[in-house]
C-alpha cells in the first residue's frame, strides 16, 4: 500500500540496485595546514591586507627610505628654517649688500614706502617727516596689526626729526612683515601711526650661493639669476632640519624601539611561562608570584626611572636604555598567557599519547606545546607593538626618552608642539606617522588574531 | 486519536552562510499530544534542534529563515507569534531547556531569582511570591535544601542539579509543553537517568506534552510513545516507539540501530558504524538524501525524493524500497521480527 | 573576601616597598653627585639635605633612613625650590591631578560601555561603524597628539564666535576641567568600546541569553538583566590598568593645558633632576596606582558572585 503523493515513477529500471557502479560521495575538502588556513583567513580580510602593505610600506620608508633621501636629519638648512612643505624655493642672485645712506630713487606721495625691492638681506624704508614730530618708533610685526596697536617692543627709536628712512637687516625671512611706524611729539604723544605690509624677497649673493652648494662656480651665475635652495618635500623643522630625513631616521628608534622590544620581552615571557607551566608544582607558584609581582610595578614611572638610573652618556641616544627597561618590565603578560597555554595543552589527549610513545620533555615542548602556541604568541606581538611605539613616543614627548639629536616621531611631536600654531607641519607629520603605524599594526593584529586563533576570533 | 496539542505542518528553515544557502530543515512534518512524549532522534547537523529552535523563534533572523509551515496550537499558528489570547508561547504556554546547563544559565543571578523571573513577567506575582515559588519550584525538581540553594549562583550548582534548576525555571508557569533539548547530553550516566525520571513524573503529574531531542537512542526507548527520525532535514521515519524500534523501516533507522549497543548476551551483536557522512545542505541531493549511505540504493533513490509510505496507520517511512517495483526492497532490511 | 582583601592589600605593601626601594636605588645609581648638581648650589640647601638623607653615611644606613622617613610619611624637601617640602607639593598639586584623573575615569568608563552597548545594538549599522571608525582613531592617535589638536581646536573656535567659550588651558574652573579631562579619557573611552562591544556581542549569542528569550522575557529585561550586567564585567577587569594609564596619561595633558597638577610637576622635576621630587612623587603615585588595582578588583569582587564568594 502506496500513499504516493507523487505520481509513481515509470520504468522498471530505475529500480536496479546502484551498487556496483556507485562510488562513495567523497566529501572531504582539500586540507589545510594551521598555517594555511591562517593565511587563507588573513588575505581575505581586507582591513588586515591593507595594514599589512601598510606596515611593509613603513618598512620600506624606515629601511630603504635613508638609502634613497640622503639627506643628513641633523643637518641644519639656514636658510630654511621651520619652512612648510611647498615653500617657495626660489632665489634671486643680487650683488653683495652694500650699506645705504637714505637716499632714494623715486618717492611716491606722503606715505610709509619702501625704498628698494625688500630682500631678506635688508628692508628700506623711508616716509615723509610728520610735522610735529619729535621722534619714530618702528615696530615690526609677522601678523597683521589693526590701525591703532602695534604690537611688542619696536625695532628702533629715531630721535629728532631729522631722520626719515629705516633699514631693517635684523633676522629676515621671506614672508609678509608688517611695519608700523609711529611719530611721537615731545611729550611722548602718538601724534602719526601707519602700517605698511612688505613682501620679503629671498635673495642670494653669488658667494652665498657657491658657499652653499647652490651652484657650481661663481662664473655660471650673473646677477638677477634664479637660483633654487635645498629641496625639503616635507619641510623643515625650527632648527631648519628637513623633515623627511628626520621622519626616515626616526622611523628607525620608534620601529625598533616599537618591533625589537615586543619581540624581545615577548620571547622572554614565552621561555619563563613555558617553564613554568611545564615544570608546574611549587616551582611553577614561586615563578607566577614573582610575575605578579612585577606585573604590579607601574609600568611608565619605572620607565622613567630606569633612565633616569641609567644615565645618557654624551652621543648617547638613549634608545637601550629604554628597549632593556621594557624587557625587564613588560615580560610577565606574555609569561602568564604561555603558561596558562601549555598547562591547557598539557593535559590534552596528544601529548599523554606521545609521552606512551616515549617523547621527552624538550620534544614535546618543541614539537606540540611551542607550535600549538604560536598563533597566541603572535597575536601577542602584533598588539605589542603598537603600545611599544605608543610608550616611546610617551617617554620622548616627555623628554624622558630619546636624547636630542636623534630624532624619534616622539621627540618630533614634542618640539613640534610648542611651533603648533604658526607652523603646524612640524607635529602633525610625525604625529600621522605613528598614528598610522599604531593603525596599522592594530587592525593587522585585528586580522591575526582572527586567522590564528579561533577561541579569540571576534565576533564581527 | 483526540486532537493534538501542537501540529507543525512542513516547516521549511535556510541559514544565509558565506558558503552559501543551507537548507536546514527541508519539509518537517509532526504532531504533538498532550501528556504524551514525543522524541526526535537524529545525528548532528540532521536539523532537529533548528526545527524546535525556529518553531520558537530562537533561531537569529537573518541569517535563518523560516521558508514555509506551520505550527498550530489551539487553532493558532505560533511561528512569528509572541502570544494566544494574550498568553505569552515562550516561558507561558511552552516552556524550554537546553542541552548544557552550565552555560545556560546567566552566572551572575542567583538561581532563584532566575527560576522567579518567568513568573514574574508572566504570571504577575510579586517578588516574594515569585522568589517562594521559585523554591517549591527546586523542592519540586528535587533539590535538596532548596531555601539555600535558591540564593545559590550557577557555579555552586553541579551540572545535574543545574538542569535540575533549568527544569524548575522552564515549568514555573506551567507550560502545555515542554521542549528538551538533548538535556542529557552533557551529564553524567547516572544523572542522566535521574533527570530522565524527573521529566517522566512532570509530564505525569502535570500533563504537558514534552518534545524531547537527542541523539540517543536509549533515551528514546526509555522515554518516548512518538518517535520522529530525522535525516538531512527530513523526517525519514515516523512512528510509535513499537513501530521504530522493532519494526524498522528505514534504512537510517537499521543503520542507527546496528550502531547501538544492545543489552542481550544471546544476541551475536557486533556495532556497525554507518560509513560515509551526511550529504551537504548547501546543495541537497535531488534524490534521497541517505542514497550515497545506504546499502541498499537503488538507481532511482539518487534522482528522486523518496515518497513517504504509510506502514500502518501511525507507522511511515520515507524510501524507495516500498514502492511496489523496488527489486531489492525487503531482502536487503534485517526486519527482525516482522519478516519471515 | 575578608581574607582576600587582607591578602591583596599585604601585596600591594610588598609592591609599595619595592617600588620604594627601587627608586631608592635607582636615585643612587644616577651618574654623578646629586648634590654637585649645582641645582643644589647654596651651602645651605647642601648642609640640610646631608643631615636629612645622611648622605655621609654608608649605603645601608641611608636607606634606612630614607625608609623611616617613608614610613613616617616625610618625603623631604625639594631640590630646586629652597625650603619646599615634597608633601606640601603633593598636597598642593594631586588634587588637581586627582579630579582630573577621577573626571577622566568617570567619562572613559560611562562612555564605554555606553558607546561598546549602543555600537553592539545597532551592530554592522551606520551608528556602530561611525562610532567603532572614531574608537580606531581614538587608540590610534597619541593622547598628546589628540590634546594638542583639541587644544587648536578651541583656540580657533574661540577666535571664530570671537568669544571665549571654553578656556584653552589653566585650571580654576569647571570649564577648565572639561576638555581636558575629556582628552584624558578619550584613549581608555577607545578601548573600553571596543572591549564592551565584542563581550556583547560575545553575550548574545550564549546560551544563557537563549534561556532567557525561551523564558518569553521581554527584549528589554533581558538586555538590562542579563546582557548589561554580564558584559560589564571585562569592562571592570581592566579598569584598574586604564586607571594607571589615565593617571600618567594626565602627565602629558597637563603639560599641554598647563594644567598645575601633580603629573606636570613630575615631568618637570625629571627634566631638571630635582631628585627628591622624582623620588617622592614616584613613591607617591607607585602607591596610588597599587592602591587603585586593589580596590578595583574589590569592586570586581563584589560585582562577580563567582570572585566573592570564593
Amino acid at each position: 500500500m502506496a500513499e504516493s503523493t507523487t505520481p509513481a515513477p515509470g520504468s522498471p529500471d530505475q529500480f536496479t540496485p546502484l551498487h556496483s557502479e556507485r562510488e562513495i560521495h567523497a566529501l572531504t575538502r582539500p586540507s589545510l595546514s594551521y598555517w594555511q588556513d591562517a593565511w587563507v583567513r588573513l588575505k581575505s580580510n581586507t582591513r588586515a591586507l591593507i595594514s599589512l602593505y601598510l606596515v611593509l610600506g613603513l618598512l620600506a620608508f624606515t629601511v630603504i627610505g635613508p638609502m634613497i633621501w640622503t639627506v643628513d636629519p641633523s643637518a641644519q638648512d639656514v636658510d630654511q628654517v621651520s619652512r612648510p612643505p611647498g615653500a617657495d624655493r626660489a632665489a634671486r642672485v643680487v650683488e653683495p649688500y652694500k650699506p645705504w645712506d637714505g637716499s632714494v630713487a623715486v618717492v611716491d606721495g606722503e606715505r610709509l614706502q619702501l625704498a628698494d625691492t625688500p630682500t631678506n638681506q635688508a628692508v628700506r624704508l623711508i616716509w615723509p617727516a610728520a610735522p610735529g614730530a619729535e621722534s619714530y618708533w618702528i615696530y615690526r610685526n609677522i601678523l597683521p596689526v589693526d590701525e591703532n596697536s602695534a604690537k611688542g617692543l619696536p625695532l628702533i627709536e629715531l630721535f629728532g626729526n631729522g631722520t626719515t628712512h629705516f633699514e631693517d637687516r635684523l633676522d629676515l625671512a621671506p614672508r609678509i612683515y608688517y611695519y608700523t611706524l609711529v611719530a611721537l611729539d615731545g611729550t611722548g604723544v602718538p601724534v602719526h601711526r601707519e602700517t605698511l605690509a612688505v613682501d620679503v624677497k629671498r635673495v642670494v649673493t653669488v658667494e652665498e650661493a657657491v658657499g652653499r652648494g647652490l651652484a657650481d662656480s661663481a662664473e655660471d651665475l650673473l646677477v638677477s639669476d634664479v637660483v633654487h635652495l635645498a629641496l625639503h618635500p616635507l619641510g623643515t623643522d625650527y632648527l631648519g632640519r628637513d623633515m623627511l630625513a628626520r621622519l626616515m631616521h626616526g622611523a628607525r628608534v620608534s620601529l625598533f624601539i616599537g618591533i625589537f622590544a615586543p619581540l624581545l620581552y615577548v620571547l622572554v615571557g614565552v621561555i619563563y611561562g613555558s617553564a613554568a607551566g611545564f615544570v608546574g608544582g611549587q616551582t611553577d607558584q614561586a615563578m607566577m608570584r614573582f610575575a605578579d609581582f612585577v606585573v604590579a610595578l607601574p609600568f611608565l614611572l619605572f620607565m622613567i626611572l630606569f633612565k633616569i638610573a641609567f644615565g645618557i652618556g654624551p652621543g648617547e641616544s638613549g634608545v637601550m636604555p629604554m628597549l632593556v627597561a621594557m624587557v625587564v618590565l613588560l615580560w610577565p603578560s606574555t609569561s602568564r598567557l604561555v603558561r596558562g597555554q601549555i598547562l591547557q595543552i598539557r593535559e590534552e589527549g596528544y601529548i599523554s599519547a606521545s609521552r606512551l610513545l616515549g617523547a621527552r620533555a624538550g620534544y614535546l615542548i618543541l614539537r606540540h606545546m611551542i607550535p600549538n602556541t604560536m598563533g597566541v604568541i603572535l597575536v601577542t606581538v602584533t598588539f605589542a607593538i603598537p603600545s611599544a611605539i605608543f610608550t616611546e613616543a610617551f617617554l620622548s614627548f616627555i623628554g624622558m626618552g630619546v636624547a636630542p639629536p636623534t630624532p624619534s616621531w616622539g621627540s618630533m611631536c614634542n618640539d613640534g608642539i610648542k611651533t603648533m600654531l604658526t607652523t603646524p607641519h612640524e607635529l602633525i607629520f610625525p604625529a600621522l606617522l605613528i598614528s598610522i603605524t599604531v593603525l596599522a599594526f592594530n587592525l593587522l593584529g585585528d586580522g591575526m588574531r582572527d586567522a590564528l586563533d579561533a577561541r579569540m576570533r571576534s565576533t564581527e | 486519536m483526540s486532537q493534538p496539542l501542537l501540529k507543525v505542518e512542513d516547516l521549511r528553515v535556510e541559514f544565509d552562510t558565506y558558503g552559501g544557502i543551507v537548507q536546514a530543515v527541508r519539509g518537517v512534518s509532526f504532531d504533538v499530544y498532550a501528556g504524551k512524549t514525543l522524541a526526535i532522534v537524529g545525528e548532528s547537523g540532521c536539523g532537529k534542534s533548528v526545527t524546535v529552535q525556529s518553531m520558537m523563534g530562537l533561531i537569529p533572523m537573518p541569517p535563518g529563515r523560516i521558508v514555509s509551515g506551520t505550527a498550530l496550537m489551539h487553532d493558532v499558528d505560533i511561528i512569528g507569534r509572541k502570544e494566544i489570547d494574550g498568553r505569552d508561547i515562550r516561558g507561558r504556554e511552552i516552556g524550554m531547556i537546553f542541552q548544557d546547563p552550565m552555560t545556560s544559565l546567566n552566572p551572575t543571578m542567583s538561581i532563584g531569582d532566575q527560576i522567579a523571573e518567568p513568573l514574574l513577567v508572566h504570571s504577575g506575582y510579586s517578588k516574594k511570591q515569585a522568589f517562594a515559588r521559585a523554591v517549591e519550584l527546586l523542592d519540586m525538581t528535587r533539590i535538596p535544601e532548596a531555601e539555600k540553594r535558591a540564593r545559590q549562583y550557577p557555579f555552586e550548582f553541579s551540572g545535574g542539579m543545574l538542569q535540575r534548576a533549568m527544569i524548575a525555571m522552564a515549568i514555573a508557569c506551567e507550560p502545555k509543553m515542554l521542549i528538551a533539548d538533548e538535556p542529557t547530553t552533557a551529564l553524567d550516566v547516572t544523572i542522566q537517568a535521574q533527570i530522565l525520571d524527573l521529566l517522566n513524573d512532570l509530564r505525569r503529574e502535570t500533563g504537558m506534552a514534552i518534545i524531547l531531542i537527542t541523539h540517543d537512542l536509549g533515551v528514546v526507548a526509555r522515554m518516548a510513545d512518538e518517535v520522529l527520525v530525522m535525516y538531512a532535514g527530513q523526517v525519514v521515519e515516523r512512528g510509535s516507539v513499537d513501530d521504530v524500534f522493532y519494526r524498522s523501516s528505514h534504512p537510517y533507522t537499521l543503520g542507527l540501530r546496528a550502531a547501538m549497543p544492545v543489552n542481550d548476551r544471546s544476541a551475536e551483536h557486533t556495532l556497525t558504524p554507518i560509513d560515509g557522512s551526511p550529504p551537504d545542505l548547501f546543495h541537497p541531493p535531488k534524490g534521497c538524501g541517505y542514497c550515497a549511505r545506504c546499502p541498499n540504493a537503488m538507481k532511482i533513490c539518487e534522482d528522486s525524493d523518496p515518497e513517504v509510505y504509510a506502514m500502518s496507520e501511525t507507522h511511515t517511512s520515507r524510501c524507495w524500497q516500498h514502492h511496489p517495483s523496488a527489486t531489492v526492497r525487503v531482502a536487503g532490511l534485517h526486519y527482525r521480527e516482522v519478516e519471515a | 573576601m575578608l581574607r582576600y582583601t587582607l591578602k591583596r592589600l599585604f601585596q600591594g605593601l610588598i609592591t609599595v616597598w619595592f617600588i620604594a626601594t627601587a627608586t631608592f636605588f635607582a636615585m643612587h645609581n644616577v651618574p654623578g653627585d646629586p648634590l654637585a648638581n649645582d641645582k643644589a648650589a647654596t651651602e645651605e640647601i647642601r648642609a640640610n639635605l646631608e643631615a636629612k638623607y645622611g648622605l655621609d653615611k654608608p649605603l645601608v644606613q641611608q636607606y634606612l633612613i630614607y625608609m623611616g622617613n617613608i614610613l613616617r610619611g616625610d618625603f623631604g624637601i625639594s631640590f630646586t625650590q629652597k625650603n619646599r617640602r615634597v608633601n606640601d607639593i603633593i598636597a598642593e598639586h594631586f588634587p588637581i591631578s586627582a579630579i582630573l584623573g577621577i573626571l577622566a575615569v568617570v567619562f572613559a568608563g560611562l562612555g564605554g560601555v555606553l558607546w561598546g552597548a549602543l555600537t553592539a545594538l545597532y551592530r554592522n549599522r551606520l551608528p556602530d561603524i561611525i562610532i567603532m571608525f572614531l574608537v580606531i582613531l581614538g587608540i590610534s592617535v597619541p593622547s598628546f597628539v589628540v590634546a594638542a589638536i583639541s587644544q587648536l581646536a578651541l583656540v580657533n573656535l574661540n577666535d571664530a564666535v570671537n568669544f571665549s567659550l571654553l578656556p584653552v588651558a589653566g585650571w580654576g574652573t569647571v570649564w577648565h576641567m572639561l576638555v581636558p579631562s575629556l582628552v584624558l579619557g578619550l584613549g581608555t573611552m577607545a578601548y573600553l568600546t571596543r572591549l564592551m562591544r565584542s563581550s556583547m556581542l560575545e553575550i548574545v549569542n550564549s546560551d544563557y541569553i537563549r534561556t532567557a528569550k525561551a523564558k518569553g522575557l521581554p527584549p528589554t529585561r533581558i538586555f538590562a538583566n542579563h546582557q548589561m550586567r554580564n558584559a560589564i564585567l571585562p569592562v571592570v577587569t581592566v579598569l584598574g590598568p586604564s586607571i594607571a594609564a589615565i593617571t600618567t596619561g594626565g602627565f602629558v595633558v597637563e603639560l599641554v593645558f598647563a594644567i598645575p597638577g601633580l603629573g606636570r610637576y613630575f615631568v618637570q622635576a625629571v627634566q631638571q633632576l630635582d631628585y627628591t621630587v622624582i623620588m617622592g612623587t614616584t613613591v607617591f603615585y607607585g602607591a596610588f596606582l597599587v592602591f587603585m588595582v586593589i580596590v578595583v578588583d574589590l569592586l570586581y569582587g563584589w560585582i562577580d558572585p563567582r570572585v566573592r564568594l570564593e
